[in-house]
């Protein structure tokens, strides 16, 4: 139809025409992509689970909700979410954002989702997470919206959008396959083998801005829990069991981030967990707690179920303040599985200081791999 | 915070470095204010303390020549103030000087997630002379499973003069390549090479032996011209500050360019292309001057930089001016002489502007953007010859 009007018009009128209908199909090409990162940053944390996976129980239903989750996705999204394990793509987490250069993520992007496809993904995450406030998915969410806050100052770099869900194996209660997700401070690794989870870890969490702020209609303090746990822990020490635990050297960031894969001291530090007080020791799993419970609930207790029965051959070291509030204030539990660092950096992009945590363990990151 | 840098050069008789570093980072380590950075001795005590190299067990003796500081940008905590230390490791025997043990922990001894990626900047043997050809040596941080901060075991191969020499050949190639207003100097003088002046203006062609003895001449005389002043700067002997030669040779190009318009100075371009290449020559020095030779290594290297650069201007020289020679034949030669001079004398004029006030313009903007499509507009230049003369030869089937 467009043709048969074009054809009554004068040679010029056709080309104005022709330059206007192009620009407008170059206009909506461009704003195209955009659509789903701007739905997607007004998305409040709902969560609706497919019906037919609400029956399912256990490995079953993260299998449902994964193969729900594929049955969203077109030809080139499912290309980018299901891929072959390989431990060199497990490997690929950083503390950095997906949009630095050095710190591209694989799988699926959260900005290119449809708000349906989003929730089904975040659906899943929901289901491989703890259920607890601040933590493990609520947690999450909130370091969304902290990214999301971010972006309100430099939304090149940063924001929601800008996280990555990936299937290293393909879903199943049999065989093994890794669900890894993340972003700017978010490193989330759930290893599978035959329904059973194998490994929870590498695991990391970072958040800026660090303390109270509102965002996406609700107000967030991710990562509070950790920190008041750890503050608790440090108080809590003489001054002859703080000489003990104290180290010399100077922590800007954590020892063993990203691309740091199985380098644990062949010696550990600071103090050993065995000479603390009962109740010290409560404040230290409590600690420990605000890391198994980012994983589902009966993961978490095994979890901690094993660290509480190594905890005596665990040691606590630290350095800076015991207030725990300053700059390089620096906290770690090194045992015989058990790997934790805490660290308080500077802000970057906002004022104040901002933690960055990494959760592994010896014997089983990436499921042992 | 981003890593330290160090760039180490293998000079005549000891290793020269240059570590650049967070001051944030170096802050954190030192436990002493750094407000009096650059002068506080006790920095450069610091700095001697943990830059250190070994031959065995035997310690080489390092001095501290300059601390600096300036500002740098990271995508990742955007703008920061940076330290760069400049320093020197000699030696007892200079026979030991290409295998060593670099002993550097700046900043780590205590700063434990700090590390420093080390690189061979410089090494005239090797063949290495330009940030480009840069190589990486290691990276020296905290081994965690030691808890040890490991040296770094340098080992440098011995290299020779023949490959220093052909880098250098290679250099004065790609200063040539790069060098975009030293080639439209070139071009543009040439420009009116092949005509004859008559009352003021340029005349008919003047023949193809008129040509060719022209073109070398000012080809000829451009090359004395700088080489003369290239080995005066680049030995030393004459100090000439960068930026006023960089806009005389700039103007060079405006002058030229007016030249190929009207004649300024038909007959007398042997030595206008002289004294131009008197100052481009000096500009050409600057790239040999950064890298501190010794006697022997700089007059192989001023030889071999100066061969580049003529080869590449031969070459130049060989792909355009028979076609410049072609055209000039013809009676259209005019209709592309005037205008081309006319854009060369605007991308000078820009130039100009940019090398006084430091910043870049519309005109070198444009410049830049161009410049990637000069063969292309060569190959048009050349089928515009070859069509313009086949077109003649048709009309004067009669003969000339």
């Amino acid at each position: 139809m467009a043709l048969s009007v074009n054809a009554r018009l004068s040679p010029a009128a056709n080309n104005m025409l022709f330059i206007g209908a192009a620009s407008l199909l170059a206009a909506t090409l461009l704003m195209l992509p955009g659509q789903p990162d701007s739905n997607y940053q007004s998305a409040t944390p709902v969560v609706v689970v497919a019906t037919d996976c609400a029956k399912a129980k256990g490995i079953a239903k993260v299998v449902c909700l994964a193969d729900n989750l594929k049955t969203m996705l077109n030809p080139e999204q499912l290309a980018a979410l299901q891929l072959q394990y390989s431990k060199a793509d497990a490997q690929k987490w950083s503390n950095l954002p997906a949009t630095f250069p050095t710190a591209k993520r694989i799988g699926l992007k959260f900005g290119n989702l449809t708000p349906e496809q989003l929730l089904a993904a975040k659906a899943l995450l929901k289901e491989v997470s703890g259920t607890g406030t601040d933590e493990g998915f609520d947690e999450m969410q909130q370091l969304l919206n902290a990214d999301d806050y971010l972006a309100l100052k430099k939304s090149n770099d940063y924001g929601s959008g800008n996280y990555y869900m990936a299937f290293l194996g393909t879903p199943s209660s049999t065989g093994m396959f890794e669900i890894q997700y993340g972003g700017h401070h978010v490193a989330f690794s759930n290893t599978y083998k035959d329904g059973i989870l194998v490994g929870a870890t590498p695991s990391f969490r970072g958040a800026e801005p660090f303390g109270k702020f509102e965002q996406n209609g609700r107000s967030n303090e991710p990562m509070v829990q950790e920190h008041a746990a750890f503050a608790a822990v440090l108080a809590s020490l003489t001054p002859e069991q703080q000489q003990a635990a104290r180290l010399d050297r100077t922590f800007r960031d954590v020892v063993l981030g990203p691309n740091k894969d199985g380098q644990f001291p062949a010696t550990p530090s600071g103090i050993k967990c065995s000479s603390l007080s009962s109740a010290q020791k409560k404040l230290i799993i409590a600690a420990i707690n605000t890391y198994t419970d980012d994983i589902d609930e009966k993961d978490a207790a095994a979890y901690l179920k094993k660290y509480t029965k190594e905890l005596d051959n665990t040691y606590l070291s630290f350095t800076g303040t015991t207030d725990f509030v300053t700059r390089n204030d620096y906290v770690r539990l090194d045992g015989p599985s058990l790997w934790i660092e805490y660290v308080s950096q500077n802000g970057v992009v906002y004022q104040g200081i901002h933690p960055h945590s990494v959760w592994r363990d010896k014997t089983n990151d990436y499921g042992g791999m | 915070m981003p890593a330290s840098v160090v760039k180490l050069s293998v000079m005549d008789g000891y290793i020269k470095g240059e570590a650049t570093m967070p001051l944030p980072e170096l802050e954190a380590a030192v436990n002493h204010p750094a407000g009096n950075l650059l002068t506080d001795p006790f920095f450069r005590l610091y700095f001697a303390e943990h830059i250190k190299a070994f031959t065995g067990a035997m310690a080489w003796h390092t001095t501290i020549t300059a601390v600096k500081l300036s500002t740098a940008l990271d995508a990742a905590v955007g703008k920061y103030h940076q330290v760069t230390v400049i320093f020197k490791l000699r030696p007892v025997n200079v026979a030991h000087l290409r295998k060593f043990t670099f002993a550097y922990d700046v900043i780590m001894h205590q700063v434990i997630t700090h590390q420093a990626l080390v690189f061979l900047q410089q090494d005239w043997y090797n063949g290495i002379n330009s940030e480009s050809a840069a190589r990486v040596i290691g990276t020296i941080k905290l081994d965690v499973p030691s808890g040890k901060i490991y040296p770094l075991s340098v080992t440098l191969e011995k290299g020779s003069a023949w490959k220093g020499f052909a880098s250098m050949l290679h250099l004065g190639m790609q200063h040539i390549k790069e060098g975009t207003d030293h080639l439209l100097f070139l071009i543009v003088l040439l420009l009116p090479a092949m005509l004859i002046a008559q009352n003021k203006k340029w005349g008919s062609f003047g023949g193809l032996k008129y040509s060719l003895k022209n073109l070398i001449k000012i080809v000829t005389a451009f090359t004395v011209g700088h080489s003369i002043t290239l080995l005066l700067c680049a030995s030393g002997w004459l100090n000439i500050p960068s930026q006023p030669v960089e806009v005389l040779i700039a103007g060079s190009i405006l002058v030229s360019a007016v030249h190929a318009v009207r004649p300024l100075f038909a007959g007398k371009e042997v030595f206008i292309a002289a004294g131009f290449g008197l100052i481009h020559g000096m500009a050409f020095a600057s790239v040999l001057a950064g890298l501190y030779l010794n006697v022997g290594t700089l007059a192989l290297s001023i030889l071999g930089f100066n061969l580049g650069i003529e080869r590449m201007q031969l070459f130049i020289i060989f792909i355009i001016a028979p076609w410049l020679i072609l055209l000039s034949k013809t009676n259209y030669y005019a209709f592309f002489r005037i205008p081309a001079a006319v854009l060369a004398a605007i991308a000078a004029t820009g130039w100009i502007i940019e090398r006084i006030t430091g910043n870049a313009n519309v005109i070198t903007i444009a410049l830049n953007d161009v410049t990637p499509y000069a063969l292309r507009l060569i190959i048009l230049l050349a089928i515009a010859a070859c069509l313009l003369n086949v077109r003649i030869n048709g009309r004067q089937s009669t003969g000339n």
